[in-house]
């Protein structure tokens, strides 16, 4: 085995190997990717900041993470959205230490430095005593990010200038993730962004959106509860308690049809196909996806893009779940993230069926969330044990269908239809590679075109 | 002396207010030793069948919009159950099989600042504070600091929480879960 010189291209492109499904443990907790993923992939990227409707008034104002970047996304006195770094262009204090909020001006605390909310210097204490009016203001705003748009009612930033246009960026299957929300209905931001903290590698948080192999022993509490529907069918493998108790281990009723988006840069969506997950809904929960056979967001979503009830992740870090929520991940270190929950309502839907969906969003997911309270430990403890030097040794497995992943290009989606896989999750690492070599934006996007097998 | 001392300075009321807050203060320590002992059939009968159990999100916001400082009910929030999800919370912990509670973390509820602002003769409402200390596996620690609202309602068998709003210290969270009750 030849070891290469970390971080050359050759050391990076040993850590992935897509043949095998096989992934070196160190990118989840080197010091050094981290700050190659800090660089070539939050430094690039489109990164979702937040939704229009959180900021709906001028002036108003939601703290979103890019990268190690704080930007304020403000409600400019035109209407339009500017996002502006948080820190002080005389020496570098946060001009605002507010999560989110409503404000008139931006004044740093330091020296009083006052920035407006487009982030133009307009107040300077002391500019003809002290600087003898010789400081000129224009040449020091809050700096903007490079790019800034929305994609209906969403909105997303980069900090590459060189970056595409945020519609190539997402491509079909990144603006199919976003419709399977945004063409619901007439969606609004519910307040209230639940953030926590968990101590894990982001990468971990980021495939496991994909991972329908988890839930039947992740949740399988919940399952005994009936939060999760399971199918009368085991398929244990020879799986038993460590005191040697066969579990009953119920897999999903979907898990043998399954629906895989491959796409651009990264992106992907995996799970349950609709048909399956309808067959498995009781009939009074059917319209939580049939309104995507509606006209209008049939329109939208295409023949192809409207099959799909599994969950959608906009690479790097931002998870759509099927009940109308996203789950940003957001890196802090190598072994640290912060999971942000934004939740949202349909204007049109009744107060009675607004309320219900509340209920379903708090009790999912979320710190406290029958399904998400059991996913944490496993995300930590498996970063803790890629930090052993023998333990970083041992390859880890992305090995489910591997092969078999026959690719159908259809209405300009990728997909795959399969049994419970892991080509999604392979799919996320191939492109994180190509990411992280710092591949330029032509090459990035060729190298993440699907072909016609993963 | 002290004795008649006593007598001659306490009125009733002063004596019946010193034994209410005294019976407040033992629901609330039998309360705390119920889940530190992971008695959780035996916790969740001490809430009302129409209770609600509620724990919004904070933020930081500035002073002058500090009326947005927590989410409303009707809006997001960490806990927003009735009596049947806290029951299945508790059945979920019975499972045998709740991973993020097996093995089970160590936990001690210390409830102080007891205070309570209304009695309406069959309920009274309480205010208190609260340290939560938790650990898990081999050393994370986990600390939840905060204030509780509550509504007891007087029954046959003694207090029954009505309605408890959970008032955290914290903004972003700095835990991985909260898979335990406050
Ligand atoms: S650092 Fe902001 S005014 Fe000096
Ligand atoms: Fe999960």
């Amino acid at each position: 085995m030849t070891i290469e010189a970390p971080g050359t291209t050759a050391y990076l492109e040993s850590l992935v190997d897509v043949a095998t499904g096989e992934l070196d443990r160190r990118i989840f907790s080197d010091e050094e990717i981290f700050d190659l993923e800090m660089k070539h992939i939050f430094g690039r990227a489109w990164l979702f900041l937040c939704h229009e409707t959180q900021i709906p008034k001028k002036g108003d104002f939601f703290e979103a993470p890019m990268g190690k970047d704080n930007v304020l996304v403000v409600r400019q006195r035109d209407r339009s959205i500017k996002a502006l770094l948080n820190t002080c262009t005389h020496r570098g204090n946060a001009v605002c230490r507010a999560e989110e909020g409503n404000v008139r001006n931006f004044m740093c605390t330091y020296h009083g430095w006052t920035f407006g909310l487009d982030g133009e210097l307009v107040g300077v204490p002391g500019m003809s005593d002290f600087y003898r009016d010789e400081l000129d203001r224009s040449k020091h705003p809050l700096r903007k990010v490079a790019q800034l748009d929305t994609y209906k009612g969403f909105v997303f930033a980069t900090m590459d200038p060189q970056a595409p246009p945020l519609q190539e960026f997402l491509g079909r299957t990144g603006r199919i993730a976003i419709d399977l929300l945004a063409e619901r209905g007439d969606i609004e931001a519910r307040p209230g962004v639940q953030k926590f903290t968990l101590n894990c590698n982001w990468k971990f948080t980021a495939d496991n959106a994909f991972d329908y192999y988890h839930p039947q022993i992740t949740h399988i509490s919940a399952q005994a509860v009936g939060m999760i529907p399971s199918a009368d069918v085991n398929d244990t493998g020879g799986a038993k308690t460590d005191e040697g108790k066969a579990l009953g281990v119920q897999r999903l009723p979907t898990d043998l049809d399954t629906l895989v988006a491959l796409g651009e840069y990264g992106h992907a969506i995996s799970g349950p196909s609709l048909d399956s997950m309808l067959r498995t809904l009781p009939p009074e929960m059917h319209e939580l996806v049939t309104w995507r056979r509606n006209p209008g967001p049939l329109a939208a979503l295409g023949p192809v893009g409207s099959r799909f009830a599994g969950h959608p992740h906009l690479f790097p870090t931002a998870w759509f779940t099927m009940d109308a929520q996203i789950s940003l991940r957001v890196p802090r270190s190598a072994g640290v993230t912060e999971v942000w929950w934004f939740s949202f309502k349909d204007r049109n839907e009744s107060p009675e069926e607004q309320k219900a969906q509340l209920g379903r969003q708090i009790h999912s997911f979320g710190p406290a969330g029958f399904l998400e309270q059991e996913d944490g430990e496993n995300w930590s403890q498996s970063t803790a044990q890629t930090r052993g030097g023998a333990s970083r040794d041992i390859p880890q497995l992305l090995k489910m269908g591997l092969g078999r992943g026959k690719i159908i290009h259809e209405d300009g989606v990728a997909r795959i239809e399969a049994p419970v896989n892991e080509h999604a999750q392979l799919w996320t690492y191939l492109s994180w590679l190509q990411w992280v070599k710092g591949t330029d934006w032509d090459e990035l996007r060729s190298a993440t075109t699907p072909g016609d097998y993963i | 002396m002290a004795t008649a001392h006593l007598e001659t300075t306490l009125a009733p009321e002063k004596i019946a207010a010193m034994y209410l807050q005294y019976e407040v203060e033992q629901f609330y320590t039998h309360e705390a030793a119920l889940l530190d002992h992971q008695r959780f059939e035996e916790w969740v009968d001490l809430f009302t069948d129409d209770t609600t159990y509620f724990m919004p999100i904070r933020r930081t916001v500035p002073r002058r919009n500090l009326s947005r400082e927590f989410t409303q009910p009707g809006e997001m929030a960490f806990f927003d159950d009735d009596k049947a999800t806290l029951v299945g919370r508790v059945q979920k912990l019975g499972t045998g099989t709740a991973w993020a509670e097996d093995p089970p973390s160590r936990t001690r509820h210390l409830v102080t600042n007891v205070r309570i602002v209304e009695d309406l003769g069959t309920q009274l409402t309480v205010e208190t504070c609260f340290h939560l200390y938790r650990t898990r596996l081999k050393s994370e620690i986990d600390e939840w600091i905060g204030r509780r609202e509550d509504v007891l309602r007087r029954t046959e068998e003694g207090f029954r929480i009505a309605r408890r709003d959970i008032y955290l210290d914290q903004t972003v969270l700095l835990s991985q879960n909260l898979s335990n009750f406050f």
